[in-house]
């Protein structure tokens, strides 16, 4: 859970005048809230401040000689041969090369693993939970034979879209958005069809379908007399919310606190003036995975254009996807292909999602914000997966690209390669990157107060 | 968090098997005495034994919250919520305990907003639902209105507090127009978590401070959730206002009312659905350029003959559900009666109809047939592994590990010699960290091995005849309809679908407390010839759907 109730958030505009009216001592800050200024005025005056991103691919990487000598293999394909700037790009990276990003290579979790229940030494769930949260996946309730796990606290997104210093006194009108290419799943259930997390059980559910991500970026009934309605007749809802509050306790109590502030979220977005954004046009469907990645990338890149978040999660595939990669000639699904070592079709499929992946960073590229600054610019995107190969479920050798520039807080353009490396130093370093000064991440014996060396403008 | 069920406290039903398998984190063989004894609010079989658990706070799932929808409203455009998961194969425990998302509550915002909207926007039809046309928030028809739709909403009638609030958003809102007030509320109200949630609070235990009794109110929801997958009528909300669910005959006639009822199919369809693991055959993806004849239409009639079947044994027929591993009757349409290779007069793209299977064929129930086969089989390749795996897990409750993570499941690298699967796994299981498990998962699935991948017969794969040689737990078979003809007399499918009842009935897993619970409904079921419909009555009517635990003391803010 994220912590105690603590009632409103600061930025309910009615709250505010809500409290000044009752003679208590509020913030008189009003006039400088973004959510109050015309459009065009916030744009000139003010820096709107970092995007960050998680980019998520299934799979891993195709096995190579990192991940140990059980699989005979040819060449590695995604480290590349030279490190630090102006590195030369693997075959795997080339299509990101173009857009300066950062590998780095070498990395593995480090948290510890109980020895009880079995299992969670599988580097599949620890690898995809260090991965997102930092942490190892929960011991309670932790259930390996039917695949059951949850996390043990939120995912990096999350971490930052509720780190008060993030939005500071400017919020979004969403804390972060979460969307996702393929529907293909591993289980109906937990932690294997969405990446983002608040906590333990606690997932969000990524938006998959692009006529519904159009709806929640392009379709946000805001500023008219509706919208005023609807906000002020969730005052209501959240008084007898209150009253059932009092009658609950423990975790009970806390899921409805959950509730109660994705309440105030909501609330507070129909409160919004006006939030006009650059209409793309009602998006369609396909079965084709790029095609429809590049759909939602583009509403994506668009949303972001008009600061609808600062904070996304972007799911391609989900962890353990059974997803057909019939685009590159897999027959199998990928999990499967994964399991046959079959690393010719392991290559082409990662070499798919890199282009995917490629095709999202183009289009953040040339979307310039009202700044007149490349969203890319100002964009950290976190590009990881799961494991280091999906054969053994190895956890050496965990992908890991930084792109974008950080609204200058990232180097760009550098090979870091750090061969045992505890994987929270990324987390660290992204913290950092996007000015959330932090001297130490990880949890659970990953914990790590080391930046990766270069990286930080 | 509590009351999530520990892992291993599943599957003891099973616990015998232990000894016999080298798999042991599947079996716990504790067969723990159940603890402190309560006195149950109404009749018990065997009273003084039984143990209480907490309730699971959960939302409606979206399905009843849908019927919810439609008990208020009638047809409205179907409003996007945040989907249903499906932890331990039930709905109702995907709400227990995923909650919803920032994006689910925005979801229930806008439904709430759009469905109030298209009622409202139709006069006639505002002026039914409201039934009168209000000059001002304080006529009293408002007051009437909400009284009515609260009640309905919350399933219980609102408190004095709850009318003056949404009568405060009818004045505050509908100021210069009495119905956008009344609208407004009414879309509040949906969003109240009195209504979204399945709040069960109950009132003291009349002699255990440790229990609470649910009210019948609270009963009221559960029981209509439970055979109706949908909120209680008025009439089951009439029989709680006057107290008729707390006497054993007020509570049976309004069980029996309910089962009587057209949506008790409908919920049970949605139980047998779940239990049978439908969502995952819906999302088996066999090789098209193998299985040409795997179309969606076949998929689609796959599908409806397993829900056919149900329907048969439980509704039409109300006999042995445990039938349904051994019945030789089955619905086919034209497509399927083709992949089956039987005559069926009468069936078309359309038209499924009923055939008897010859007694002395290769296919009888669940376990012959399309679905069960294709969802247990890899894109080309059979899995006699997944398929002797559901049969254990999905059928007698046992679990059985996945494999460990390092070892090579690739099958295709088993040699030169090795012509078919079975021989490929059988050399898979000479690694002893493979045995254990593989022992226990694949004997079941060999029996199913003349059925391919899409569960069309073969005679022959890789040029070689077919063994369909297995065992079930040491037991020595031969074909699949030997071993449904096993399971329908077998002792461990009766407890299976009780525990399975109870998890999706409670929408939780089952702990220690539930075992003597567990154990009567499972004798009361077998006393009934295994009949699906009088069990659901039993669950209905048991104490352990009435008394609940007080949770373990948790820290409160």
């Amino acid at each position: 859970m994220s912590g105690p109730w603590s009632g409103r958030p600061p930025l309910s505009r009615r709250a505010v005048l809500r409290g000044a009216a009752a003679g208590l001592p509020v913030a008189l800050a009003l006039p400088t809230l973004e959510a109050m200024l015309p459009r065009r005025a916030r744009a000139e005056e003010l820096r709107l401040g970092p995007i960050f991103g998680v980019y998520f691919w299934a799979n891993g990487l195709p096995w190579h000689g990192g991940h140990g000598s059980a699989q005979a293999v040819g060449a590695d394909r995604w480290t590349p041969p030279t490190t630090g700037a102006g590195f030369t790009p693997s075959e795997l990276l080339a299509p990101l090369a173009a857009h300066r990003v950062s590998p780095v290579t070498g990395l593995e979790p480090k948290t510890e693993i109980p020895a009880s229940p079995d299992g969670q030494g599988d580097g599949h769930m620890r690898g995809f939970m260090v991965s997102l949260t930092g942490d190892r996946p929960r011991s309670e309730g932790f259930d390996h034979p039917s695949h059951t796990l949850t996390a043990l606290r939120p995912s990096l997104d999350q971490v930052i879209a509720k780190d008060p210093r993030f939005y500071a006194d400017f919020p979004s009108p969403y804390r972060s958005l979460e969307l996702g290419v393929s529907a293909a799943r591993f289980h109906d259930y937990g932690h294997w069809n969405a990446i983002s997390y608040n906590g333990p059980d606690s997932l969000n559910p990524a938006t998959m379908d692009p006529a519904r991500l159009y709806d929640r970026i392009f379709g946000v009934s805001t500023g008219d007399a509706e919208a005023g309605r609807r906000a002020l007749l969730l005052d209501a809802v959240l008084d007898d919310a209150a009253d059932l509050r009092a009658r609950l306790s423990g975790a009970d109590r806390q899921r409805l606190e959950a509730h109660m502030e994705s309440l105030y979220e909501v609330q507070r977005r129909l409160d919004l003036g006006d939030i006009a954004c650059g209409d793309p046009g009602s998006p369609s469907s396909s079965s084709d995975l790029r095609t429809q990645a590049r759909t939602m990338s583009t509403l994506l890149a668009r949303g972001l254009a008009c600061n609808i978040t600062r904070v996304f999660s972007y799911m391609l595939t989900s962890p353990a996807t059974t997803h057909i990669f019939s685009e590159v000639g897999a027959v199998q699904d990928m999990h499967t292909v994964c399991h046959a070592g079959d690393w010719d079709a392991v290559y082409r499929i990662t070499a798919l999602q890199m282009a995917c992946f490629a095709d999202l960073l183009d289009l953040l590229d040339q979307e310039l914000d009202p700044t007149g600054a490349s969203l890319l610019d100002r964009a950290l995107i976190y590009g990881c997966s799961e494991y280091g190969e999906g054969w053994q479920h190895d956890v050496k050798e965990m992908p890991v690209v930084l792109a974008g520039g950080a609204d200058g807080g990232l180097v760009r353009g550098v090979h870091v390669r750090e061969p045992g490396g505890n994987l929270a130093r990324v987390h660290l370093t992204v913290l950092n990157a996007l000015g959330l000064e932090t001297s130490s991440f990880g949890f659970n014996g990953g914990e790590t107060a080391e930046l990766l060396p270069g990286l930080l403008a | 968090m509590s009351r999530r069920a520990p892992p291993r406290s599943r599957a003891r039903a099973l616990g015998l098997l232990l000894g016999l398998v080298g798999c042991d984190p599947a079996f716990d063989g504790d067969a723990r005495a159940p603890k402190a004894a309560h006195p149950p609010v109404a009749p018990a079989e065997d009273a003084a034994a039984l143990d209480f658990a907490p309730a699971a706070f959960a939302r409606l799932t979206t399905r009843q919250y849908r019927a919810l929808l439609l008990e208020l409203f009638g047809d409205t455009a179907p409003p996007h919520l945040q989907e249903d998961t499906y932890p331990y194969l039930f709905a109702s425990v995907g709400a227990s305990t995923e909650p919803l998302s920032e994006s689910g509550v925005q979801l229930l915002e806008e439904a709430a907003a759009a469905v109030t909207a298209e009622v409202f926007a139709d006069p006639a039809r505002r002026e039914a639902l409201v039934g009168c046309a209000p000059t001002s928030a304080d006529d009293p028809c408002v007051a009437a209105f909400l009284t009515d739709v609260g009640r309905r909403a919350y399933r219980r009638p609102l408190t004095a507090t709850e009318l003056a609030r949404w009568t405060g958003v009818v004045r505050q809102l509908g100021a210069a127009d009495p119905w956008t007030g009344l609208r407004s509320a009414l879309s509040g109200i949906l969003q109240s978590p009195y209504v979204v949630y399945r709040v069960e609070l109950g009132e003291p235990h009349p002699t255990d401070p440790g229990l609470r009794v649910l009210t019948d109110w609270e009963l009221a929801t559960r029981l209509s959730l439970l055979l109706w997958d949908a909120p209680p009528d008025g009439a089951l909300l009439d029989a709680a206002a006057a107290g008729r669910l707390s006497t054993p005959d007020g509570l049976a006639a309004e069980v029996d009312r309910l089962l009587a009822d057209e949506r008790a199919r409908e919920a049970t369809e949605a139980f047998f659905e779940q239990l049978l693991d439908l969502g995952r055959f819906d999302r088996a993806t066999p090789d098209p350029a193998t299985y040409p004849a795997f179309t969606p239409t076949l998929r689609a009639a796959m599908r409806a003959e397993v829900l056919l079947l149900v329907d048969d044994l439980v509704w039409r027929r109300d006999v042995d559900v445990r039938a349904l591993f051994s019945e030789p009757r089955a619905f086919v349409n034209a497509e399927l009666a083709a992949h089956y290779g039987v005559d069926a007069p009468g069936a078309s793209a359309v038209a499924f109809v009923p055939v008897e299977l010859p007694a002395d064929g290769p296919r009888a129930g669940l376990l012959g047939l399309g679905a069960f086969l294709t969802m247990n089989a890899h894109a080309v390749d059979t899995s006699p592994t997944l398929r002797g795996k559901y049969v254990l897990e999905r059928i007698l409750c046992a679990e059985v590990p996945p494999p460990p993570g390092d070892v090579d499941l690739d099958l295709a690298a088993g040699g030169e010699e090795a012509a078919t699967l079975r021989e490929r796994l059988e050399q898979h299981r000479e690694d002893p960290a493979c045995a254990g498990c593989h022992a226990l998962m694949d004997p079941p699935g060999f029996l199913f091995e003349h059925f391919d991948a899409v569960g069309a017969w073969r005679d022959t794969e890789g040029g070689q005849p077919i063994d369909d040689s297995g065992e079930l737990l040491g037991v020595p078979l031969h074909g699949a309809a030997e071993l449904g003809r096993l399971l329908a007399g077998h002792p461990g499918v009766g407890p299976c679908v009780v525990r399975q009842l109870f998890r999706h009935a409670h929408g939780r897993l089952d702990v220690e407390a539930d075992e003597v619970a567990l154990e009567q409904l499972a004798a009361g079921f077998a006393e009934d010839g295994h009949r699906f419909r009088p069990l659901l009555a039993r669950v209905a009517t048991h104490p352990s759907f009435r008394v609940i635990a007080v949770p373990a003391a948790e820290e409160s803010p």
